[in-house]
């Protein structure tokens, strides 16, 4: 309820003046927190007013603590419904004209859903389960986080966020991304094809309205007249294959269109158009072939400035466009040309310009397909507007968690200062990753704590202390001589190793009743660990 | 130090840190890198040094500097306007009707506009074309959220340090989290 009532603030905002959407911190923070907790004061306190005391804003932050950690599991599933049914009147009327223009226009009627169905649940591989592609991408290649150069390694790993239900949603979709970014760096290409399947496998899954199966649909009839190096990447082996079948239903099933006109609420006069060209599509894809191949030289020149940022991506690719994609189009043997080859299809303009425009907008249409994996509650919506509209809104939330959460962070520790001469001290290892520099001034009873670490313990340490007075003197003396710096390959967000160290070591040895702590490095290596790269350290 | 410079430096770090973990292959990595590095104040230049690494710090800070140029907007406005009316002028050529022209108009000045909110959203966006912005905001919500979960356990664990829990609610809660992270860590 409380959520909701956010999230409608949010929206009677943006409705008044839909380009405001600058986060205005603190009369967000102070209108949810009033909705949400009863601990609107301490909120109020930490938006207003920047000189408290340290004990009220300790307060408030154990009242904003619960507020955190209703946060996430629950602040999606409010706003899905409250924005959706906004979204849904706002939309109605323009429903039909996104859907007319961005998946009419295509010429790719909802109604070619069901052949399509049909040929690509035959043609995928039976034997490539889940559980195996899941395996094989979840082993951590320790070294290659290098890798990671390929943007579009990035939406292969979208693939597996949909089967990271069930778990915490940050944590399985992470962990599985990250499996995958290691994975198709190691095992470029024939990995990146696998993941493919595996993208179309989930995006399949995750669809489930009409209008979401009639993007896929056009995705799927342009992944067979398109021929990229995208493609390759896409599983365009499996599309192809599947091809051929489609177009042999086509002109098979060319007499039912009419009982399949069913789709979600398009203009019946571009359904009307469209059936008339999927009819005669079926039948003249020989024609469009030859077409297609004296396209090619007009093409060439204008795909080729469009496309260089994709040849840059791409060119290691080739071969395997050139290996893996089999059939339909005979511009497939020629892998090594550099360009985008598409053909226009029948009642469409040949106009290169159009062509281009038509890859380049069934691109962003892809990107938006694996967002809306990412981003929750988005697997209803569709059209680009109320995508983009989502994504904005979830963007934006995360950013105003790590401002709160910052601001949380600042307040729980009384003092941070930054003492430069200390900070560039000359026990500092240039090989270290550091990212610590509040740590020791949270604790002045630190030394204590300190003869519990290995000192082979491999911490994330700061090698330069602020300097804080006699206490933290001490506790860098002492750090320095006990704590050794490691090469880490990794960063943190956050500044409180120690903490953490120390505090888990002693409270799971607590809970757990062990006596020998559990083993420190994995504990430092993990935590410390975003978790969007990976370095297994122990 | 007060309280919002604490809060900035401490956003500041966290945000360095996930840019620095993709090593200058994304824009907003770059673009954060290159404004974390443009300030001139103390703080940010320990951070950033102390965040990145002394010596890839110098590297990262050109290779910012260098992808962050700001081409003509007024040449992309020019065309994409030209653009615009090339299509509406076209779409009435094809005897398409009107309303259906106005439609089509509409939902694209509205993409637009939420395309226009994003790019200042993501760090970096203003200078990407849209089909980068969406790849890079991809990237970039993966390691915001990230960035919130670590945020998050660490705030649960420094409210344990400091005694805000007691007894076995304190054990309920260590649990929990630990499980949570090693959850999330694998």
């Amino acid at each position: 309820m409380g959520m909701g009532d956010k999230d409608k603030f949010e929206l009677e905002n943006k409705s008044e003046d839909p380009m405001n959407y600058s986060p205005d911190m603190s009369s967000d923070w102070r209108f949810g927190g009033s909705n949400l907790t009863n601990t609107s004061v301490g909120l109020i306190s930490v938006g207003n007013s920047m000189s408290v005391s340290k004990g009220d804003l300790v307060g408030s932050s154990c009242s904003s603590a619960s507020m955190v950690d209703s946060f996430g599991p629950t602040i999606w599933e409010h706003p899905t419904n409250s924005q959706s049914l906004s979204f849904c009147d706002i939309s109605v009327p323009n429903n039909s004209n996104t859907l007319s223009t961005l998946g009419m226009r295509k010429g790719t009627p909802a109604s070619w859903r069901s052949g399509i169905d049909r040929a690509l649940d035959m043609c995928w591989n039976p034997q490539n389960s889940m559980s195996k592609r899941a395996a094989r991408f979840s082993c951590f290649n320790g070294g290659n986080f290098n890798d990671m150069v390929n943007p579009f390694a990035v939406p292969e790993s979208m693939g597996l966020y949909s089967r990271g239900a069930g778990m915490m949603p940050g944590a399985q979709d992470i962990l599985a991304g990250n499996g995958m970014k290691s994975a198709s760096g190691v095992q470029s290409q024939k990995n990146e094809l696998n993941a493919g399947e595996a993208l179309k496998d989930a995006s399949l899954t995750v669809e489930h309205g009409a209008t979401d199966g009639s993007l896929l649909r056009n995705e799927r009839k342009s992944e067979s007249l398109v021929k990229s190096h995208d493609e390759a990447k896409q599983g365009v082996g499996n599309g192809g294959s599947g091809n051929e079948s489609d177009e042999a239903e086509f002109s098979g099933g060319g007499q039912e269109e009419p009982s399949m006109l069913e789709g979600p609420g398009g203009a019946p006069s571009t359904k009307g158009l469209g059936s008339k060209k999927r009819k005669r599509n079926g039948q003249d894809t020989d024609l469009d072939q030859p077409k297609g191949a004296s396209q090619h030289p007009g093409e060439s020149a204008k795909d080729n400035t469009e496309q260089k940022g994709d040849q840059n991506h791409s060119t290691g690719t080739n071969k395997a466009t050139g290996k893996h994609s089999k059939q339909g189009s005979q511009a497939s043997d020629q892998p090594k040309e550099e360009y985008i080859h598409v053909r226009a299809r029948r009642g469409q303009a040949t106009n290169s310009h159009s062509l281009a425009e038509r890859v380049r907008r069934e691109k962003i249409s892809e990107r938006m397909k694996f967002l809306q994996d990412l981003v929750p509650g988005c697997s209803k919506v569709t059209g680009k507007a109320v995508m983009l509209d989502e994504i904005i809104n979830y963007v934006q939330s995360l950013q105003r968690q790590v401002e709160f959460l910052s601001m949380k962070l600042a307040t729980v520790n009384p003092r941070l200062d930054f003492n430069i001469e200390g900070l560039l001290a000359k026990d500092v290892n240039p090989s270290v990753t550091c990212w610590s520099f509040i740590y020791a001034s949270i604790f002045p009873d630190m030394p204590m704590a300190y003869p519990s670490l290995h000192p082979s313990q491999q911490g994330l340490i700061q090698a330069g202390i602020p300097g804080m007075g006699s206490s933290s003197d001490v506790l860098r003396r002492t750090l320095s001589s006990q704590l050794t710096p490691l090469t880490v390959g990794f960063k943190e967000p956050t500044q409180l190793p120690n903490v953490w160290e120390d505090e888990l070591n002693n409270v799971v040895q607590m809970s757990y009743g062990t006596s020998a702590p559990p083993p420190p490095n994995s504990h430092d290596a993990d935590v410390s660990l975003p978790a969007g790269h990976m370095k297994v350290e122990l | 130090m007060g309280i919002m410079d604490k809060k900035k430096a401490i956003k500041l770090s966290a945000d360095l840190a996930i840019a620095s973990a993709r090593k200058g292959t994304t824009y907003w990595s770059r673009a954060i890198i290159a404004k974390a590095t443009a300030e001139n104040n103390d703080c940010s230049r320990i951070i950033v040094e102390n965040i990145l690494g002394p010596e890839r710090a110098e590297r990262l800070e050109k290779a910012s500097k260098l992808s962050a140029v700001r081409y003509n907007n007024r040449l992309l406005r020019s065309r994409k306007i030209l653009k615009k009316c090339h299509n509406v002028r076209r779409a009435l050529r094809k005897n398409v009707p009107r309303r259906v022209v106005a439609a089509n108009s509409i939902a694209k000045r509205m993409v637009e506009k939420r395309t226009q909110v994003l790019k200042g959203l993501v760090p970096g966006g203003e200078f990407m074309d849209e089909v980068s912005l969406i790849e890079e905001t991809l990237d970039y919500l993966v390691s915001l959220r990230a960035q919130v979960d670590v945020m998050r356990c660490l705030a649960c664990a420094t409210d344990l340090v400091n005694g805000k829990y007691e007894g076995k609610k304190k054990l309920a809660i260590v649990k929990r989290r630990v499980c949570g992270l090693l959850l999330l860590f694998g």
